[in-house]
């Protein structure tokens, strides 16, 4: 029998670092011999860029927009870091159309146009920040994508979409075979972050798989366009990413989340020092 | 290594994607032949790099229309293939608009048993007929009642689910529900995905029918049943047991009016044929190759030739060659004084024929058999190679090279408001039509014309006297239709009905501007 594809979904807030988790967690496979494609399934078209060292990719729904039906795998599957197979879906301009149905009609177009090929070890999902409509649960359906990660921080509203986004997880997990896998901290620096989003996890029935720690090289990366692990191989943040790689890779734990009720949610973010009360509230 | 079809994915690829459909062309016959280049589709449907002459998908070229008029969809379609099996249940997952049609659908459906000799009985639709609630919050609630329903209240041997615009933008996961539910109905439970947004046209609606039925229905371990031969047809009477009955063989058709165990032993049969390959090329295509049932290597058996070679190639596959050859020779001498008289009638009559695509190709051959002219033609879609590729399956090129040139061939979907134009170009004496909403719109501008409605009429050597035999009473209806001429106006303006080329506004859209100016200003 054909070996099953990996087939993964990274949700989160947005503006979380979904997009650059996935691509350095992709390098950090791609380095441990993996083949990996990813699809960039939010409408900015911004998850494949440092991948492929730049944005000059064309997306499936443009490209389906500007050449109807004429479209051929190689107009959409551009190759990026060491062989890594980038498509975005792309999307509507904001304010029209329906996003949701774009991401429908992409994931549709690849599995026809036979881009879920034998040779891949794994397939990403670079989601929208919420799962908002039935089109922005697609990557999670029956026959895609079975392990979810959250991509979080220590931040109250990264937490609170981290809990909203396993409700939609609990409700498709009940009628299929959709598991999450642990969460992500990808770092802020908030107080006590690691253990806040350890007792999170836990609450939720998971993991916290990884604790990614804020390091500038990510940033100066970015700017050149480069995952960490291809700027600069021998960063410390190289090796964060390429333990994530492993982590995620040997990762045996995959449960159906328990979404936290508000008041429970809230009574963690106090317990962990978030919510000192409002005369420490200096900000507002 | 061929390109096949993949039945592990619930969905079909388009008809546009999977052998470049057009919807609106014209000019001659021959140059479409040129220009569909079917030879090198066929190399690329068969793995092989395509040396066409247009560009890296070969993409035939084709007319644009500021205008579309539509009879129906890949939804409708699904609605008249599915929602016509005898035992099994279509839940059409929409609101209730989607269903408006099942009346129509269901006098097809029992006029279809009635020429098959089956018990006559209603279609077999359920709609979940979703508000705006279903809308937001999803439906999924709704579909799994309905196919509770189908199961306790009819007993369905498979119950369908067929995708609606509304629901497909939605994102209602009927794949995950018809998998869901399958344990608990314990019967097949099959999604579809037949959203009407999904083709331009409707004739990808046939392909989603035939797959579903294919991936879930058809059985995976066959009993050989070495007599039976599977006809992918419509509604149309039983002329292919006549054909085939002195050879000793049956005939299993599929998917109208077929039950669910018809379906299922499409496996079983020796081959596969059916009366247009627009109809039948996907699931004679999937049962060659995903069951190991030849579909047979021959024209369509329209005309005297075809016809030869259509039983020789069954003939061959059932190994009786030599009573193929005795049979052929004893029909011809059978119809042929009749065929004759029929000719000696013909003599200076012209037609016209507007059809599905194929089925006009034989069509027009089988009117040039009986001596009458055809200088023109519409087909509704045009697809410049079919699923297997297979050199017999080029019916347009048949038809040109066995009957010579169409000079007016039209591709155009049922736009009615092209006819004024596209008769006035030819002669013709009558018009055959396959749609019904059509053949009055024919009338009205004067021309007796002929609602084909029972699509095997002109099948096979008798075909050529039936279709001979109706139109001499359609003929005789000239001065019916002249004084009906007379008595009617049409919709259009005086603008455009004065206009020659019924594809104009293609051709020069600035026109449309002007017109629109000047009435402004006027």
């Amino acid at each position: 029998m054909a070996k099953e594809i990996r087939q993964i979904a990274i949700y989160g807030k947005g503006g979380i670092g979904k997009s650059t988790t996935t691509q350095n967690l992709t390098a950090g496979l791609v380095e441990r011999g993996n083949k990996v494609m990813v699809v960039g399934c939010d409408p900015k078209a911004d998850s494949t860029r440092l991948l492929l060292g730049g944005l000059a990719q064309k997306t499936v729904l443009d490209t389906l927009r500007e050449s109807g039906e004429d479209i051929e795998l190689e107009d959409i599957l551009k190759e990026g870091y060491k062989g890594t197979r980038c498509v975005e879906s792309g999307g509507p301009e904001p304010g029209v159309g329906c996003a949701g149905r774009g991401i429908i009609t992409s994931i549709g177009l690849l599995e026809r146009l036979g881009a879920y090929t034998e040779d891949l070890d794994y397939v990403f999902y670079d989601v929208l920040g919420d799962v908002v409509c039935g089109g922005f649960a697609m990557p999670i359906r029956e026959g895609k994508a079975k392990e979810i990660y959250i991509v979080a921080s220590g931040e109250m509203m990264a937490l609170y979409a981290a809990n909203n986004i396993s409700k939609g997880i609990a409700r498709y997990a009940r009628q299929g075979g959709v598991r999450l896998g642990g969460i992500i901290c990808n770092s802020r620096k908030v107080d006590r972050e690691r253990e806040l989003v350890a007792a999170f996890a836990q609450e939720l029935g998971t993991q916290l798989i990884h604790f990614v720690p804020r390091d500038n090289e990510v940033q100066r990366a970015e700017i050149r366009r480069k995952t960490v692990i291809e700027y600069k191989p021998e960063a410390h943040q190289a090796d964060e990413y390429r333990e994530l790689a492993r982590k995620i890779e040997e990762n045996t734990q995959f449960v159906i989340p328990k979404p936290l009720t508000q008041e429970r949610l809230e009574e963690i973010l106090l317990e962990f020092g978030l919510l000192d009360g409002l005369e420490d509230q200096y900000s507002i | 290594m061929a390109k096949k079809i993949n039945l592990e994915m619930s969905s079909v690829e388009n008809r546009e994607m999977r052998l470049g459909t057009i919807i609106a062309w014209d000019g001659k016959a021959s140059d479409l032949v040129t220009e569909s280049d079917y030879d090198a589709r066929k190399e690329k449907k068969r793995g092989n790099v395509c040396p066409g002459n247009g560009g890296k998908a070969c993409r035939l070229c084709e007319l644009n229309t500021p205008f579309n008029q539509q009879t129906m969809c890949a939804n409708a379609i699904v609605e008249c293939q599915i929602g016509n099996l005898t035992d099994c249940i279509l839940i059409q997952h929409s609101p209730i608009g989607c269903a408006a049609d099942n009346a129509w659908f269901n006098l097809a459906f029992k006029l279809g048993l009635a020429r098959r000799h089956k018990p006559v009985q209603n279609l077999q639709i359920f709609c979940t007929n979703l508000l705006e609630k279903d809308m937001v919050f999803g439906a999924s609630d709704k579909l799994r009642q309905a196919i509770r329903e189908a199961k306790e209240r009819f007993n369905a041997k498979a119950i369908f689910i067929s995708m609606s615009c509304s629901t497909a933008i939605i994102g209602e996961d009927i794949d995950s529900i018809a998998e869901e539910m399958e344990p608990e109905v314990g019967v097949p439970v099959v999604p579809l995905h037949c959203e009407g947004f999904r083709s331009k046209h409707w004739s990808t609606g046939f392909d989603i029918s035939q797959h579903g039925v294919a991936r879930q229905i058809v059985k995976r371990n066959p009993v050989k049943q070495p007599d039976l031969i599977n006809i992918v047809a419509l509604w149309g009477s039983d002329y292919f047991t006549d054909m085939l009955k002195p050879l000793g063989l049956r005939v299993n058709y599929m998917i109208d009016t077929a039950s669910y165990d018809e379906l299922a032993q499409a496996s079983e049969a020796a081959a596969t044929a059916t009366f247009c390959h627009t109809l039948g090329s996907y699931m004679s295509t999937v049962l060659e190759q995903h069951f190991g049932v030849p579909q047979i290597d021959a024209p369509q058996p329209y005309g005297f030739a075809a016809t030869d070679e259509w039983f020789r190639a069954i003939g061959k596959i059932v190994h009786k060659e030599e009573e193929t050859e005795a049979y052929i020779k004893s029909e011809h001498e059978r119809v042929m004084p009749k065929i004759l008289e029929l000719r000696e009638k013909f003599k200076g009559v012209k037609g016209f024929v507007m059809t599905g695509s194929s089925y006009s190709h034989g069509l027009i051959s089988v009117l040039r058999e009986l001596g009458i002219e055809v200088q023109g033609s519409i087909v509704f879609h045009h697809d410049p190679v079919y699923d297997s590729g297979a050199e017999h399956q080029n019916t347009l090129k048949y038809l040109v090279d066995h009957y010579g040139d169409v000079p007016y061939f039209t591709v155009s979907k049922t736009q009615a408001y092209q006819l004024p134009q596209v008769f006035r170009r030819v002669q013709t004496d009558f018009v055959i039509i396959r749609h019904q909403g059509l053949a009055p719109e024919a009338a009205k501008l004067g021309i007796p014309a002929l609602a084909m409605g029972d699509e095997h009429i002109p099948v096979g050597y008798d075909g050529m006297i039936r279709t001979g035999e109706i139109l001499l009473d359609i003929l005789a209806r000239k001065r019916f239709n002249q004084v009906l001429q007379r008595h009617v106006s049409l919709p259009y303006s005086d603008w455009w009905q004065s206009q020659e080329d019924p594809f104009i506004l293609s051709r020069n859209p600035e026109i449309l501007d002007e017109v629109l100016k000047e009435k402004a200003g006027a």
